[in-house]
């Protein structure tokens, strides 16, 4: 619960509540830890300032490595904001840009094997899942079988199921028709679940689906546009330049769910499956060893994180 | 060719992207639907289930560095692990800064890579 000083009152006058930072902006969160804290907030002008009382963070239920801060610049107005247009936000201040530049990669790539304009663009509309692409557009380029390939796109995305299922619950309201849902559950990817994850769970209920649909709208569009982008720029990027685009998803993949590995399950969740999947590779195949690393380093961790509690 | 096959041929493309790389992906979207229903977001299943979906995120990480397609499979495996191993570290030292660690990985793939071609 934040309070004002000077006026003794909450400081997020219509409803107080903490919302952690989204991950690319924790940085003061993990130089201050717990207790009462002077930080200062700009109002929606971002020049004027006030102080604020910052105290027992961890009333909340969130664990006490969680952001503190109170969202980002403008903070004081945020609460007043709408949802959807804090989600479109919290998206272009970096994620989706960082998502556009290796869709821009996978547009290039998609010229480069010959597949025309209006596929690339689709691919990253309907797909919305940048290693299936490269996938899709590589093993085209390789002559693999389609069959097969379809085979090796799905189980590369198999992630997808345990992320939706993960996403659903905090999404669903009542009366939602299964084509509603199908609908949101097809934004699911990396970026969004790593943010939606980490923000929607102090987020009130009534607002966590506008917040999901700007943010995840705001990642798609500008990815699809970054994807014609690459497909009309391809002949002009040289190949160090086009491996550091498509270098861009496991790098930032990497970083961001450290940064939002908050809790020991995650932490082990990471470990592990870093570690169990070279193994699983040399031990079941590169057909199934994703599948079969998510089950059992997911079990793991999850039973390490519950001897915890 | 008959008419028939020379009329679809443009949409030939079209037809791989929907059989080949939209239903197969898609597919676990709606799973995911229909598996998720009647859950709690507090439940027992759920945080299992979101252990094993980060447990996944990990491996498919690992493998696109370990055996990448497209163009990265032209950067040497050292930078590409080098470079995530630095972005990693710059994250940390700039203070838990995404930004800056992704920019520092960067550089450093595209660097050696751009030497390890000329």
């Amino acid at each position: 619960m934040r309070v004002c000083i000077r006026t003794g009152q909450p400081a997020h006058a219509p409803k107080p509540r903490i919302l952690p930072a989204p991950f690319w902006q924790n940085r003061a969160a993990h130089a201050h830890s717990g207790g009462a804290q002077l930080r200062q907030l700009r109002n929606s002008h971002g020049v004027a300032r006030r102080f604020v009382i910052n105290k027992s963070m961890n009333e909340t239920g969130a664990n006490d490595s969680q952001p503190e801060r109170t969202g980002t610049n403008g903070s004081g107005s945020s609460t007043h904001r709408s949802p959807v247009l804090r989600g479109i936000r919290d998206a272009l201040v970096l994620p989706a840009w960082i998502v556009g530049f290796s869709l821009l990669g996978v547009g290039s790539l998609a010229q480069d094997v010959g597949f025309p304009f209006g596929v690339a663009v689709l691919s990253t509309l309907l797909m919305w899942a940048a290693p299936a692409q490269v996938i899709l557009f590589g093993g085209v380029a390789g002559g693999t079988a389609l069959p097969l390939l379809a085979v090796a796109v799905s189980l590369s995305s198999i992630r997808l199921l345990p992320m939706t299922v993960a996403m659903m619950p905090m999404l669903r309201r009542p009366g939602q028709s299964l084509l509603t849902q199908l609908f949101v559950a097809h934004y699911v990817a990396v970026t969004v679940w790593i943010e939606s994850n980490r923000r929607m769970p102090t987020m009130p209920e009534e607002e966590r689906f506008r917040y999901y649909l700007g943010f995840a709208n705001a990642c798609l569009l500008v990815a699809t546009t970054m994807t014609g982008i690459g497909f009309l720029l391809s002949a002009a990027v040289p190949l160090y330049l086009a491996a550091g685009l498509l270098f861009l998803t496991p790098l930032f993949f990497t970083i961001a769910l450290i940064a939002g590995a908050r809790t020991l399950i995650d932490q082990a969740a990471l470990f592990i499956g870093a570690v169990l999947a070279p193994l699983f590779t040399l031990l079941v195949g590169p057909d199934f060893d994703l599948l079969a690393t998510g089950l059992v380093g997911g079990t793991l961790a999850w039973l390490i994180g519950r001897r915890r509690r | 060719m008959t008419a028939f096959e020379v009329a679809i041929a443009p949409l030939w493309p079209y037809l791989v992207l929907i059989m080949v790389g939209f239903l197969p992906s898609e597919v676990w979207r709606a799973l995911g639907v229909v598996v998720s229903r009647g859950l709690d977001e507090r439940s027992e299943i759920i945080v299992w289930v979101r252990a094993v979906a980060t447990t996944l995120l990990a491996a498919v990480v690992m493998k696109l560095l370990l055996t990448p397609t497209g163009a990265l499979a032209a950067a040497p495996i050292l930078a590409r692990f080098g470079a995530v191993v630095a972005g990693v570290g710059v994250y940390f030292l700039a203070r838990r800064s995404v930004i800056a660690g992704v920019i520092a990985g960067e550089l450093i793939l595209i660097s050696v890579t751009y030497f390890a071609l000329a």
